[in-house]
C-alpha cells in the first residue's frame, strides 16, 4: 500500500490536489467578499506569480505586469462577490481578472509596432506544445492549420488586436478577422 | 436558419471575442454590461474561459517584487464601499455616484442645511441660559420619593404622593373620592411616631395637590402618607379622627 504509487495513483493525487486548491481559492474569494483581508493575501501568495507571468506575456515589462497585478487584486477585493463558483473555476476567474488591466495597459501604453523587439520573442508553437498532450485545447488547436491557429495564441496569450496581428502576420485585416472567426468555430466544434 | 439561431450565434461570437480580448471601446463596454445583466452571455463567456484555460496554465510563474503586496495592501486596506466608488460603479453599472444631478442637488441641499444649522446654533446660544434652567427644572421634576396610597380593605390604589428634590410634594388622586356634604379630605404625613401625624393638606375634593411640607423635615424613606375623611375645615384636634381612606409609605424612586 505504501511507497508503491502507480502512475494512475499519482495522477489521481494531482487531480485531488488541484481540486483541493480550487476549493481553497473559491473559499478565499467568498471570504474576500465578506471583507476578510487575510484571504486576499492567501490568494496573492498562491496566485500572484502565475498572474505576473500571464500579464508579462501581454506587457513584456515586469513593472507594467506588476501594475496589472496590482489593479487585478484591487478588483478581486472589490468584486469577489461577483465570482460564481457554478459559472467556472476560481482560478479561471482570477486569470480573467488579471487579463483585463493587462489588456487595458497594453492598449494604452504598449501597442506593438513594427520596430518592437519584444514581439519577436513570441513563439506561438512553443506555447501550444507547453500544454500537456492530454489537453483537449492543445489537440484541437493542433487540428487547425498554421498560421490560422496562431491568431488564437497571439490574441489570447499576447493580447494582440486584429490590427496588430495583421501587421505581424502580414495579411489584410479582413483576413485576420476571418481567421479568428474560423479558428474559434473549429475549437468550439472540436471541444464541444 | 431561424432568427433564434442567428442571435445565439452572434451572442457566442461576442462572448468568444470578449474572452479573447479582441473587443475595444464601446463594444467592450457593452459586453461588460451584458456580463452583469445577460445570463446567457455570461454563460457563453464562462464556457469560452474554460475552453481556453489551458493556455493560461502555460504562463511561467514569475516572482513579483517584494513591494507589490504592500502596495496592494495599501490600496485594499478598507473594504471598498467608500474608497473605490468608480470600481463599484463599473461593477454595478451606473449608480448615484455617476449622477451629476444627484450631487448638484446634494450640494445645494448641503449648503442650505449648513445655513439652517448656523441659524439654529445662534438661537441655541442665545437661549442657552434658559435651556439650562429648563434642564435643571426637568431633572427636578423627577420625584425622589414615591408613595402609593392604598385602601386597606379593598387594596385599591387611591392616590400617589411624589416628593421632589426641591422639597415640593404633590398628591395625584387615581380615582374620584366621594366626599359627603359637611366633610373634607385631609392629607397627613407621619415620619416619626414619637411626634405623630402632621396635617399637610385639607381639600374638599379629590384633585392634584401641591402639598406644603416646608415646615416639616425633608421626606425620608418609609415616611407614611394617608388620606382621611374629616369634618369640614379639617380635624379639630390636629390628629386624624375620621376613617383612613388610603395610606402608603414612600419609597425611593429609581
Amino acid at each position: 500500500m505504501t511507497g508503491n504509487g502507480t502512475i494512475t495513483e499519482t495522477q489521481r493525487d494531482e487531480a485531488g490536489l488541484a481540486h483541493a486548491h480550487e476549493a481553497q481559492l473559491s473559499a478565499a474569494l467568498a471570504r474576500c467578499a465578506a471583507g476578510d483581508h487575510a484571504a486576499l493575501q492567501m490568494i496573492y501568495n498562491s496566485e500572484a506569480p502565475k498572474m505576473i507571468g500571464i500579464a508579462r506575456r501581454i506587457l513584456f515589462r515586469q513593472d507594467l505586469a506588476e501594475e496589472a497585478v496590482h489593479d487585478a487584486f484591487v478588483r478581486i477585493w472589490s468584486a469577489a462577490a461577483s465570482f460564481d463558483p457554478h459559472r467556472g473555476s476560481a482560478r479561471g476567474w482570477l486569470y480573467a481578472v488579471v487579463r483585463k488591466p493587462a489588456l487595458s495597459i497594453h492598449r494604452n501604453e504598449h501597442r506593438y509596432d513594427a520596430s518592437d523587439d519584444s514581439a519577436l520573442d513570441i513563439d506561438c508553437e512553443a506555447t501550444v506544445t507547453r500544454m500537456p498532450e492530454t489537453s483537449a485545447l492543445r489537440q484541437c488547436l493542433e487540428g487547425i492549420d498554421r498560421p490560422r491557429r496562431d491568431v488564437v495564441v497571439l490574441a489570447y496569450v499576447h493580447g494582440m488586436s486584429h490590427g496588430e496581428m495583421a501587421g505581424r502576420l502580414k495579411v489584410p485585416l479582413g483576413t485576420v478577422k476571418s481567421w479568428v472567426r474560423r479558428s474559434l468555430f473549429s475549437l468550439q466544434e472540436c471541444m464541444g | 436558419m431561424s432568427m433564434r439561431d442567428d442571435n445565439t450565434h452572434s451572442t457566442d461570437d461576442l462572448a468568444a471575442d470578449y474572452v479573447m480580448g479582441l473587443l475595444e471601446g464601446a463594444e467592450l463596454a457593452a459586453a461588460e454590461t451584458r456580463m452583469t445583466d445577460d445570463a446567457e452571455f455570461a454563460r457563453a463567456v464562462s464556457a469560452w474561459r474554460e475552453r481556453l484555460a489551458d493556455l493560461d496554465a502555460t504562463a511561467e510563474a514569475l516572482a513579483p517584487s517584494a513591494a507589490l503586496w504592500d502596495r496592494i495592501a495599501d490600496s485594499t486596506r478598507i473594504k471598498p464601499e467608500i474608497p473605490l466608488p468608480g470600481a463599484r460603479a463599473a461593477l454595478r453599472g451606473a449608480t448615484l455616484w455617476d449622477n451629476i444631478g444627484f450631487w448638484r442637488g446634494a450640494g445645494i441641499g448641503g449648503v442650505f442645511t449648513a445655513l439652517m444649522l448656523v441659524v439654529v446654533l445662534i438661537g441655541a446660544l442665545a437661549t442657552s441660559r434658559q435651556l439650562r434652567r429648563e434642564l435643571i427644572a426637568l431633572a427636578q421634576r423627577k420625584p425622589i420619593y414615591v408613595a402609593v396610597l392604598v385602601n386597606d380593605a379593598t387594596k385599591e390604589a387611591g392616590a400617589i404622593v411624589n416628593t421632589f428634590s426641591d422639597g415640593r410634594v404633590e398628591l395625584i388622586p387615581l380615582r374620584p373620592i366621594d366626599v359627603p356634604a359637611g366633610r373634607t379630605l385631609q392629607v397627613w404625613t407621619l415620619w416619626d411616631r414619637s411626634i405623630g401625624p402632621k396635617s399637610i393638606a385639607v381639600t374638599s375634593q379629590s384633585r392634584t395637590l401641591q402639598l406644603d411640607l416646608e415646615e416639616l423635615p425633608e421626606a425620608v424613606p418609609d415616611q407614611q402618607f394617608e388620606i382621611t375623611l374629616e369634618p369640614e375645615g379639617g380635624s379639630p384636634i390636629g390628629q386624624p379622627t375620621g376613617p383612613t381612606l388610603f395610606k402608603g409609605n414612600a419609597a425611593r424612586a429609581l
